[in-house]
């Protein structure tokens, strides 16, 4: 199965967040309100910005950001989309110890509900600091959420042959769906594009960043100014945890045991050497 | 609008103005982004840097309430550009499509001259005594000939030509003039001039996107006879990519403005009858429009055949030639009287209506001076409302402050299904007829619109059949007839018009007459749902609404000719005639809207769209021409309009609470306006910040189907008052703070959003600010937060009484 | 005197040995499954983390108990485990034939804790403080601490669970099936061993307690 990318347009989208509505109710996530009965969830008011929900959370998996930028009088306004990028090198499915996180047949960062044991590795494991974890503090019962690309347990639009519900609804046309390749192409063409009209910043993010993402960006200048890592890296711990410390780990541990196993083979049979 | 939505992709240069498509018409600015895909400039003008502005090519801000100001501007520039650079501009379209050359009367004297005013005026500089705040309009009249055929310059040269009196009113209208009244920095403003006046180049189109923050202020008429002066001089009407878009707020409201919404209208933008219309041959004397030039169609001279076909639409056999076809059945206006909305709260408050339906409305919301209409609202003894939700109007009796026992409105709630949970049709901006269908049935005991007013409708016939009434027959020989419950295709069906003895539908507005022999519920909409062999392939066969074929148009402009059905017979751009030259040959050879083809037929013929009059260009046949704009009595368009209230060109007035005086001319707000409240004017001494209110995105109006919706108020959960850096530093407001806001109607509180996009003005050295507050919120529903329209005044514009929400003053505090 | 009893440990102390390692013994578990994919499906639904950080309050209580009741005598355990001479040397440099080959020439007289015991005891206390304070990073600063932080901490209470898992399976391998440590099982167990074994295997700490036998050390 060919890999498949969702293409953002920073130069269309005008951040009217039609996305973070369809993505709550196609994936069936709860809103956060702003009424005592919300319990956990971060209540929501406003905090003088268009931003909201504050941040992504278990029930946000996607969420615009706003930033203002003003240079030699000229004001600007960047919209980006803060969601999970799909990675090809993703620090999250190398975090996780038990498969729960994995990538699918499309390239993209699928995950089974079921098997995940809460332990949150994944979270700090993200260059795009994307997945968010449910559940209770004390207790540490958890699971782990974030964009499934569409490809959420029961609710699979891809696996059906429709494109995630984002590009679906979005109204200026600022998300594109398909083939990497073609998306790549598409990406391409754009910052061409763009670059011909005079936005000499123009460039297409997530090409080759962590071996090509799957949610490749059009910018219209560089990521740092939309608040995106300019040269995102799976953190080292987080691939010395599963690169190192889990092969070490079992070294280590067969090797004590076999050393042990052995050295009680010597020792019990010296003990009865001694004894005859 | 004149054109249609997907036309904006053939734009050179877009403007929006006040507007803000990116925020509140998410789906219309899909077009405008194809539009820049295909090279198009967009600039967005507006008190802040918005969502679109972020979008555009070109911001340039501008004080709220300003636009004649600020588009006067640019009418200068144009006009000062066609002077030195004439090959950058269509002067055979402002010679022949336009009255610039017509003649007017020599004793006409426009604002120059006369400190802001035109002659005719019947009071003095800043008259209050509202008996004297009107113009009588005899010297504004064209001159005519000994024919009474209006007299014309070709040359443009007579100093009393259309195109010389607005050189003369508009050359006060410089750079320096529009910094110091519309704060717009200089450079700015000239980008915008500049871009959007290459748009005036044969060949190019440019079009403005308008919405309330163009309409909702005392001169809102004139801010849009703005752009139509601007419009016509860039040769920018009726071809492809051009036009004076209205971007509608709700899916339907050009259907409702279709269908006599406005209390001077009836459906079919047809004149109200009032109480001096003794007859129908009277009625039809004051409102035909009539022309001696033998090249103007003037078509509204058909106004008898569509007023007896209304007729025997509304009364059936009850209308016959002997009873005048039931005209005099037909309950009337007073003669002058204003029954828009500020009249009928002002007529509420003073305890003179006593009863109101409130049909998907929420005015304790939407309406201006809230607390002013909410009191009125308990002068009713019933209220009927019918929403989806329950609405702050429904629950105005048990708002907070107020005690129920003291409210003694007997308050009726229809439960109302949403545009999903009924068929029918709505008419979007582009003119378009579609029709929809249900798609799930409604919860509860809600019902739709037509079924409810069907109820009320034969109930109310059998009450006035039982027991009289005043003015009984008017209800009791009406032809209701759709059934009960009601089919809605037999109300689509009588809309479109049948003849009176065959029962066949109609198929066209040609061919309505006024004998009696048709009925027609909307001239406009004839040709929509015909005879199923006429139509046999669409869904519904017959209902052209109902067509959902892709099928480009000849020239492949992106007409989509059969999508649904655009009124008037089917014509996707209105006035297509000016898109073309006179040997019918089209100015934008791109993006043909329409081009003669002289082999069609015997004697030549049109292509492509619906041409708009069947006529030949004037240099192929000059006899059976005609001018092409046939809406108009003079069959040209208008730079000069006699039947504006407030001027035939348009002069800048301040809105009616302004920061500063008048720099144009001493008279500071518009003197036709209807003062209904003078002691309620803020003056800046008390109240220096200029406000305005708009919407977001997240939300819909008055906010009921929003504010309910828990996926939305979590996206924007409260009410905020967007500000400059510098008003909050000045005011010790931080961002997310919550503040005051207070005018001389009351005050609210709402939270602080401190923005580098608001900037103060800087009007020729002076300083004023301005803040912004969202309106869509009231005490029901899920989100509650404080209404706007507590805050904004109860005037409205010299033409349509629409309110001025969009500019007047408050003063700010930490709350 | 074959027969005769001396008392290795006292009850505090056992109790205090006992439900650590069974804390440790849950813990270890709970966090094996991080390591062996093939068991993730007893951490489903987390429970295996609820008893994990039961575990964990109990791994962290009970020393702080004990410091509590008996401050003197952690403090002296506590120096113990980092008081190492020469004799301690000596002690690594023989242990391997002593331990294959059964042969205890080369061993020093041993104090209460051999060198070998002395290790494992450092370990317990290093590595417990560093699973207890990595723990507690991720257990309560998950949302405040920068990922980074977090990450190293992942890291690192990994790297002690290795090093304390290892030398766990080393521990209870000495303590339970070695052939010649008969007897520490029991010292643990019961808190006595025979004078023949004190002798032979803290004969320092053995010729302490006998001088002073009517005070056993505290």
């Amino acid at each position: 199965m060919a890999e498949k990318a969702i293409l953002y347009d920073a130069s269309k989208c005008t951040a009217c967040r039609g996305c973070q509505v369809i993505c709550k109710q196609w994936n069936g996530n709860d809103e956060i309100i702003p009424s005592p009965s919300s319990g956990d969830r971060v209540a929501v008011k406003s905090r003088g910005t268009y931003e909201n929900p504050p941040d992504l959370a278990p029930d946000t998996w996607i969420k615009m950001k706003f930033t203002e930028a003003e240079s030699s009088g000229k004001m600007r306004w960047l919209f980006t989309r803060r969601s999970c990028m799909h990675c090809t090198d993703a620090g999250c499915v190398r975090a996780c110890p038990n498969g729960t996180l994995y990538h699918n047949e499309f390239g993209t960062v699928s995950y089974n509900k079921d098997t995940c044991i809460g332990c949150g590795y994944c979270i700090p494991a993200c260059p795009f600091d994307v997945p968010r974890l449910k559940g209770n503090r004390i207790t540490g019962i958890a699971k782990a959420d974030k964009c499934t690309f569409c490809t959420t347990q029961g609710l699979d639009r891809i696996v059906e042959g429709m494109e995630p519900a984002c590009v679906k609804t979005c109204p200026p046309g600022a998300l594109a769906y398909g083939e990497r390749e073609a998306m790549v192409v598409l990406g391409r063409q754009r910052v061409d594009l763009l670059k011909s009209r005079g936005v000499g910043g123009a460039n297409l993010y997530g090409e080759n960043e962590l071996n090509g993402l799957h949610v490749l960006y059009v910018l219209e200048d560089s990521p740092g100014a939309y608040g995106l890592p300019v040269n995102p890296r799976v953190p080292g711990a987080t691939i010395a945890w599963k690169d190192v410390i889990q092969p070490v780990g079992w070294a280590v541990g067969g090797l004590t045991i076999l050393g042990l196993g052995m050295n009680w083979l010597v020792a019990r049979a010296n003990a009865k050497k001694e004894e005859k | 609008m004149t054109n249609h939505w997907g036309d904006i992709a053939n734009s050179d240069v877009v403007m929006a103005l006040g507007g803000n498509p990116a925020e509140n018409h998410p789906a219309a600015f899909g077009h405008i982004t194809i539009a820049k895909e295909r090279g198009a400039k967009l600039i967005s003008v507006d008190p802040r840097f918005t969502r679109t502005s972020s979008k555009a090519d070109v911001y340039a801000p501008i004080r709220s309430g300003t636009d004649v100001a600020f588009v006067g501007g640019m009418i200068k520039y144009v006009l000062d550009d066609i002077e030195a650079n004439p090959s950058n501009y269509n002067m055979v379209y402002i010679t022949e499509y336009t009255n610039a050359s017509y003649l007017v009367n020599t004793g006409f004297k426009g604002p120059a001259e006369l400190e802001g005013l035109f002659s005719g005026y019947a009071g003095g500089l800043n008259e209050t005594d509202g008996t004297k705040r009107k113009y009588d309009k005899a010297t504004w009249a064209y001159q005519v000939d000994d024919k009474s055929i209006p007299k014309k310059d070709k040359t443009l040269q007579d100093a009393n030509c259309v195109f010389q009196i607005l050189k003369r009113q508009y050359a006060r209208y410089t750079v320096d003039k529009v910094n110091a009244i519309c704060g717009t920095p200089r450079d700015a403003f000239l980008e915008v001039c500049k871009t959007f006046a290459a748009s005036g180049k044969t060949g190019k189109a440019g079009v403005i996107l308008y919405a309330m923050g163009t309409t909702q202020h005392t001169n809102g008429a004139e801010n849009i006879r703005a752009y139509s002066i601007l419009q016509l001089l860039l040769a920018n009407m009726g071809v492809a990519g051009g036009g004076i878009d209205a971007m509608r707020g709700e899916s339907n409201v050009q259907g409702s403005t279709d269908f006599g919404l406005l209390f001077d209208s009836i459906p079919g933008y047809l004149g109200m009858f009032t109480d001096a219309d003794t007859s129908r041959q009277k009625y039809l004397d004051r409102v035909t429009p009539k022309n001696n030039d033998p090249t103007s169609a003037n078509w509204l001279q058909n106004y008898p055949k569509y007023i007896t076909s209304l007729l025997k639409a509304w009364y059936g056999d009850a209308a016959t030639k002997d009873n005048d076809f039931g005209f005099h059945y037909l309950p009337k206006i007073e003669t002058g009287k204003n029954y828009s909305w500020i009249s009928l709260f002002e007529a509420m408050a003073a305890g003179k209506i006593k009863g109101m339906m409130a049909w998907g409305q929420n005015p304790a919301v939407g309406g201006p001076s809230s607390n002013t209409e909410r009191q009125a609202l308990a002068n009713l003894d019933w209220l009927v409302a019918s929403d989806l939700w329950m609405t702050e109007t429904m629950e105005f009796w048990k708002r907070p402050g107020v005690n129920p026992a003291d409210i003694k409105t007997e308050v009726f709630v229809l439960p109302a299904r949403a545009s999903f949970e009924k068929e029918g049709s709505v008419t979007n901006s582009s003119r378009w007829m579609q029709w929809r269908y249900k798609a799930a049935e409604g919860p509860g005991e809600a019902e739709d619109d037509l079924w409810m007013i069907n109820k009320i409708m034969l109930r109310l016939r059998e009450l006035y059949a039982k027991d009289g009434g005043p003015n009984a027959e008017a209800i009791t020989k009406t032809n209701w007839n759709y059934g009960d419950p009601p089919d809605v295709h037999k109300v689509a069906k009588e809309i479109n018009g049948y003849d009176t003895t065959t029962g066949k539908q109609i198929d066209g507005f040609a061919n309505l007459k006024d004998d009696g022999t048709t009925a027609c519920g909307e001239w406009v909409y004839c040709g929509s749902y015909v005879e199923p062999d006429k139509e046999p392939n669409a869904p519904v066969p017959g209902n052209r609404a109902s067509r959902r074929d892709l099928a480009p148009d000849a020239f492949n402009t992106g007409l989509y000719p059969k999508w649904a059905w655009s009124w008037p017979v089917n014509r996707r751009i209105i006035y297509n005639r000016a898109s073309v030259d006179l040997n019918g040959e089209p100015w934008d050879k791109e993006h043909p809207v329409i081009k003669w083809n002289p082999t069609k037929g015997e004697t030549g013929g049109w292509d492509g769209d619906v041409v708009d009059g069947n006529y030949p260009p004037i240099a192929v046949d000059p006899v059976k021409s005609r001018y092409p704009f046939i809406m108009t009595s003079e069959g040209v368009a208008r730079l000069f309009a006699q039947g504006m209230a407030d001027g035939p060109m348009p002069e800048f007035y301040e809105p009616w609470e302004c920061p500063v005086s008048n720099q144009m001319s001493s008279q500071t707000s518009n003197p036709v306006a209807k003062v209904w409240r003078p002691d309620e004017q803020g003056k800046p001494d008390k109240y220096p910040i200029v406000a305005t209110t708009y919407r977001v995105c997240e939300h819909w109006q008055a906010g009921q189907m929003t504010r309910n919706m828990p996926w939305l108020v979590e996206l924007m959960p409260e009410p905020f008052v967007e500000m400059s850096n510098e008003l909050a530093a000045e005011k010790g407001i931080a961002n997310g703070d919550k503040v005051t806001i207070e005018s001389t109607r009351g005050k609210v509180t709402m939270v602080a959003m401190v923005t580098g996009r608001f900037k103060p003005f800087q009007m020729n050295g002076r300083r004023v600010h301005e803040v912004g507050l969202l309106w869509h919120w009231g005490y029901s529903g899920l989100s509650t937060g404080d209404s706007a329209n507590i805050l904004t005044p109860h005037i409205g514009d010299a033409n349509t009484m629409i309110p001025e929400y969009k500019a007047f003053l408050v003063d700010v505090k930490k709350a | 005197m074959t027969n005769q009893e001396v008392e290795k440990y006292r009850r505090p102390v056992r109790i205090l040995h006992w439900v650590h390692s069974g804390a440790f013994v849950v813990l270890f578990l709970t966090g094996l499954v991080l390591f062996i994919p093939q068991l993730a499906f007893l951490a489903e639904d987390s429970w295996t983390r609820l008893i994990h950080r039961i575990g964990a309050a109990i791994f962290i209580i009970v020393p702080l108990l004990y410091l509590v009741i008996n401050p003197k005598a952690a403090v002296r355990g506590v120096k113990m485990a980092f008081t190492w001479g020469i004799a301690d040397m000596e002690w690594l440099r023989a242990a391997p034939r002593y331990y294959f080959l059964g042969d205890e020439k080369a061993m020093p007289p041993q104090g209460s804790l051999n060198s070998g015991q002395k290790m494992w005891w450092f370990l317990t206390i290093v590595c417990g403080v560093v699973f207890i304070l990595t723990g507690l990073v991720m257990w309560f600063a998950r949302t405040a601490a920068p990922a980074a932080l977090l990450q190293w901490m992942i890291f690192l209470h990994a790297v002690v669970f290795i090093v304390a898992g290892a030398m766990f399976f080393l521990h209870l391998y000495l303590g339970v099936f070695h052939p010649l440590m008969t007897e520490a099982w029991k010292a643990m167990a019961t808190g006595k061993i025979s004078a023949e074994y004190a002798r032979e295997h803290h004969g320092k700490w053995y010729e302490e307690v006998s001088k002073s036998k009517e005070q056993p050390a505290k």
